[in-house]
């Protein structure tokens, strides 16, 4: 009890004395605890999505049976023979949107008859009971009938109200025949007798999947063996829950990098700990001389400044957790969209503040803290208490060792290349992160060079620029050399992270667009309408397809297809083209060199594909390779005859001829429609004519132009949560250094009542108070863009590459770069406003006497 | 006429929600080349009075009157030009900067009032006080007498009408506090300055033409010689 006495009188309650800048170290390492929570919570919600969209209806079986483009029914025959005692439920898994509320909505047919009760309200009381009968046999009456639908209880529907559907590219007025009760997972969903289901969706003769649920305490690995060997060769037998795991392993990449990013925050938070203590430490060297001489041993100093340290990471946890769950909320929606559009289906789930959300908080938190405060705590134990009482604080401000520190940064520097060289490991670039750790390390080694280096030169030049206020803020940033350094290699840091992800996005979108512009041939664009997702394939009606290629302004109708399959355990877009088409404007890039005709030659009519640079880097395939697809009941080898770039998805592309998937999954309908306008007709005018023809349908339809817009905008929304994490980095920084600043002038308060003394003016303390922030910020920015340039190298050549598998092109996007650091620049000097309040405020006949 | 003036003036602080008397009803002239030393133990109101004397602090009735204009009238930026212009301070434990060189911690107040040939009248300065050669050096590169004399220097760099010294031999031995006396005393007469020193040793107020004795805030003595 007497040390916690003591450990609050010595080392907390100084902490209240300067409630502002306390306030402001507290709300910065807040932050970096929140933007990390923020993100593992909105993760956790997202990745939770994908159990929910399809699972939480599935019920409790034990193993699933797909097959790239369906089952057939044929199947269900096969497996229903067996002589085993088991539950088979097939079902019809596809995508319908409320037409009133535009929501996209799971779509599910299963086998009502058997099934239907599962999804009947809970019967609590005899009359719901009486109730229950009523509904159901209300229900099963119109069961066969497509336009019979059940929906969640969470769409506010009751059972007679209408609700219309567009499925695929036509809508269809449907009843609500019953409610299904909330107990089914948080997603809303729109269930229909499989029958009815096959109608809707057009889809005779396949099931999308069908469920086994085994006897109690099966052998589920003996039961997958026998039932594998009963169905045909393309129809694979899985446990439930497979494609969750792909679902997870696919999205892992994405989760693990949005992640770290959310640890730069942290990081930052990590140097301004590290600069608290050591300003903690310098502060209190004579006291530390006195309470050494007075009996503590170096232990207890240690444990003190680690104790205050930690006493700043929880507070800073305490605060960072409800920031962090009103964070997650934001955070999951632009998660969503992004995993919506590159990967899967899905709608977050709750977010839940578990126990474990708070132990994480805590833990990093003051975790960081602490591991921050080490070196400074380290330092103020070796404190000698005859040295301390008897020398002033200059002595031990003036300890650095730059010579020394520039050589480990320069070794740091060279391991960071060596790293940067390695390979991905189980399909990670640890190495590329570990880099990337290196460099900054590096950078933070270098930084009392660099500042020492600068604000000598500076001093000079901005006396004479700026008058004897700017040559008296440098020449102070340079005698507290080791404080300015920590602060410049906090707001390098992130300024770093900020320049390095924009010119990875910038990198990303100039690749995008001229890739675009080679990809995009066609003049007009169809899909049905409906918001896009990355595993959404809605179909367009043959018979709409027919007569937009009779329209007499039309020259060709590229058809593509696209299924969802899985291969080697992760889910991939397999595609087919129309290569009757002529492709004149084609100009594909192919990583052979080969011209674009030549390579779709070679897969007209034969078992050969080409395959996106993404699926060839997951898959560790490449050109001449055969790979195995399960197409329908068939089990077939297809030859890599080349690889194209490919940036719409990372999911993975495999492309074929159209004529050669036919045959295997004889499914005409096309997912999306490139029209080609003949050379003489106009685009506008034959635009309308496909609006005309396309009557009764549902379709959106793109020029060349909008498509290319559209897919910026989605773009630019992907990684919009990169830059709010950025943005967070930049605050925690800005945050640090205006603390900092606070702190600067109250360590220094003598010497601007000196200053004062000596005829300078309130304005001129402002000015060497803004000038000393105006400086940390260029610098700064100096080291945060040098440093910046070499992260980015490793973010677009090893994580990017690594992670994902796109090659991008190095691009400086000159402008955005230009705003960000010129934004981070005005919010450090701006930062500087209120330390130089405080320091015009300072009463210099009080301080100048001060001891 | 003499160059500052204190009229019966009284200065009153609160502490801690009590009013503490520091100086009450004192009245001195101090001329042009004269050195006037206060004396009188810890708490008398030595440093209350220089503080007044140079127009950083304001009496709570009488009047301080520099070269005739009563500073109480003056605004925050009219004080700061006063003190640029007509005072120099020197401290007992010197206040020099560490940041900068000797030569540039003597142009700091006239770089501070935007005066031009700064440098030309550091060096000048510099030699008034015989550190020729040294403006190069950093404080804490030199011993506390030389630090006193940049101290000096700085104080007279911009040619001051008042020059308040508080305990200017405080940190100081002996032998070398009676060096910087002299030297106090030797620019005075040069430069024409009306000094003010408070010392709470009367070996070093022996040197001075004026002896001001304060008690309890008030002046016990005045003697001229």
């Amino acid at each position: 009890m007497p040390r916690w006495k003591l450990f609050y009188r010595l080392m907390l309650r100084p902490l209240f004395q300067e409630p502002v800048r306390l306030g402001l170290m507290v709300l910065a390492v807040g932050l970096g605890v929140a933007v990390v929570l923020a993100i593992e919570l909105a993760g956790n919600a997202a990745a939770g999505s994908f159990h929910s969209s399809m699972e939480s209806l599935a019920g409790d079986n034990d193993l699933e049976v797909v097959a790239s483009g369906g089952v057939p029914e044929a199947v269900l025959a096969t497996l229903a023979a067996q002589p085993f005692s088991m539950r088979i439920s097939p079902r019809i898994e596809d995508f319908a949107v409320d037409t009133r509320t535009r929501e996209t909505l799971p779509l599910i047919g299963l086998d009502l008859i058997a099934e239907g009760s599962r999804y009947a309200p809970p019967a609590d009381s005899d009359a719901a009971n009486t109730k229950r009968k009523e509904t159901m046999e209300e229900s099963v009456r119109d069961l066969e009938n497509p336009e019979s639908v059940w929906v969640s209880a969470g769409m506010g529907k009751k059972p007679g109200n209408d609700i219309s559907l567009l499925i695929n590219d036509r809508v269809l007025d449907c009843v609500v025949r019953g409610v299904i009760p909330a107990s089914s997972g948080n997603e809303n969903a729109i269930l229909m007798d499989i029958a009815g289901a096959q109608r809707a969706l057009n889809r005779f003769g396949r099931v999308d999947r069908i469920l086994i649920k085994l006897p109690a305490n099966s052998n589920l690995e003996k039961w997958q063996r026998q039932l594998s060997g009963v169905v045909p060769p393309g129809v694979e037998v899985r446990r439930q829950g497979a494609g969750t795991e792909e679902n997870r392993k696919m999205l892992a990449a994405f989760r693990w990098n949005l992640r770290l990013l959310s640890y730069i925050a942290l990081v930052v938070g990590a140097f301004l700990i590290y600069n608290t203590i050591s300003v903690s430490v310098v502060r209190r060297r004579s006291e530390i001389g006195i309470v050494r001489a007075l009996g503590a041993d170096r232990g207890e100093v240690l444990a003190a400044f680690l104790g205050e340290a930690a006493c700043l990471g929880l507070a800073g946890a305490l605060v960072g957790l409800p920031l962090g769950r009103v964070m997650a909320d934001g955070a999951v929606k632009l998660m969503a969209a992004t995993v919506e559009s590159l990967y899967v289906s899905s709608r977050p789930g709750e977010i839940a503040l578990a126990p474990d959300s708070l132990a994480l908080a805590l833990l990093i938190g003051v975790g960081v803290a602490v591991v921050s405060a080490i070196s400074p705590a380290r330092e103020a134990m070796h404190v000698s208490p005859v040295d301390a009482m008897a020398q002033g604080r200059r002595e031990f401000l003036a300890r650095s060792h730059r010579g020394r520190d520039l050589a480990i940064a320069g070794a740091l520097g060279g391991l960071a290349a060596v790293a940067a060289r390695m390979p991905a490991v189980a399909g990670k670039p640890f190495f590329g992160y570990f880099a990337a750790v290196l460099l900054i390390a590096a950078a933070a080694y270098a930084m009392p060079a660099l500042v020492n280096f600068i604000s000598s030169i500076a001093a000079g030049v901005l006396g004479k620029l700026f008058g004897v206020e700017a040559m008296l803020a440098s020449r102070s940033l340079a005698a507290s050399l080791r404080r300015t350094s920590v602060l410049v290699g906090a707001l390098a840091t992130a300024v770093a992270m900020m320049v390095s992800v924009g010119i990875m996005v910038g990198s990303f979108r100039q690749t995008v667009v001229s890739w675009m512009n080679n990809q995009l041939p066609a003049d007009l664009y169809l899909r049905p309408a409906g918001s896009p997702a990355a595993d959404r394939h809605p179909t367009l009606s043959v018979d709409l397809v027919e007569k937009i290629a009779a329209l007499p302004g039309v020259a060709g109708v590229d058809r593509l297809r696209a299924y969802e399959i899985s291969y080697d355990g992760m889910p991939v877009t397999l595609a087919a083209v129309d290569l009757r088409v002529p492709r004149a404007n084609r100009n594909t890039e192919f990583f052979s060199g080969r011209p674009a005709n030549e390579v779709l030659e070679e897969l007209r009519g034969k078992n050969n594909v080409i395959v996106s640079e993404p699926f060839t880097y997951k898959h560790k395939v490449k050109t001449g390779d055969a790979i195995i697809l399960w197409l329908g009941e068939f089990r077939e080898s297809f030859r890599i005859v080349d690889v194209y770039s490919d940036y719409a998805s990372e999911r993975g592309y495999i492309l074929m001829d159209r004529e050669v998937l036919l045959k295997y999954l004889p499914d005409e309908t096309p997912t999306n429609l490139a029209v080609f306008v003949a050379p003489n007709a106009d685009a506008a005018e034959v635009r309308k004519e496909i609006q005309e023809v396309s009557a009764g349908h549902r379709i959106l339809i793109f020029s060349n132009r909008e498509l290319r817009t559209e897919a910026v905008r989605i773009f630019d929304r992907t990684f919009a949560i990169t830059y709010a994490l950025e943005g967070v980095a930049v605050m925690v920084a800005v945050m640090g250094i205006a603390g900092a600043l606070i702190a600067l002038v109250i360590d220094r308060r003598r010497e601007l009542g000196l200053l004062r003394f000596l005829g300078a003016s309130s304005q001129q303390i402002r000015k060497m108070i803004l000038v000393e922030a105006g400086l940390l910020g260029l610098l700064a920015n100096l080291a945060g863009f040098v440093l910046g340039y070499f992260l980015s190298l490793i973010l677009v050549f090893v994580i990017n590459k690594q992670s994902f598998g796109w090659t991008i092109r190095f691009h400086w996007p000159v402008a955005v770069l230009l705003a960000a650091l010129s934004v981070v620049y005005a919010a450090t000097v701006v930062s500087g406003w209120y330390p130089a309040r405080v320091a015009v405020r300072l009463n210099p006949l009080e301080v100048i006497h001060e001891e | 006429m003499a160059i500052l003036s204190l009229q019966n003036v009284s200065k009153e602080y609160a502490s801690d929600g009590q009013s503490v008397r520091a100086l009450e009803g004192v009245t001195l002239d101090v001329n042009e080349g004269e050195f006037a030393a206060l004396v009188g133990r810890s708490g008398c109101g030595k440093s209350t009075l220089l503080h007044l004397a140079g127009a950083m602090d304001f009496p709570t009735s009488g009047s301080v009157l520099i070269e005739g204009k009563p500073t109480s009238d003056l605004d925050d930026a009219q004080q700061t030009r006063l003190r640029r212009d007509k005072v120099g301070f020197v401290f007992q434990s010197f206040q020099l900067l560490h940041t900068l060189t000797v030569q540039e911690n003597v142009e700091l107040p006239l770089l501070l009032a935007g005066k031009a040939g700064a440098r030309e009248l550091a060096l000048e300065r510099l030699h008034g006080v015989e550190l020729d050669g040294l403006g190069a050096r950093y404080p804490h590169q030199l011993s506390g007498g030389q630090m006193q004399r940049v101290a000096i220097a700085r104080a007279l760099a911009h040619s001051p009408r008042i020059l308040l010294a508080d305990e200017p031999t405080g940190n100081l031995d002996t032998t070398t506090g009676g060096i910087i006396l002299e030297l106090l005393l030797r620019l005075t007469r040069e430069q024409k300055t009306a000094t003010i020193m408070a010392t709470h040793s009367l070996e070093a107020a022996s040197v001075c033409d004026t002896l001001v004795k304060l008690r309890d805030g008030r002046v016990e003595e005045v003697t001229r010689r």
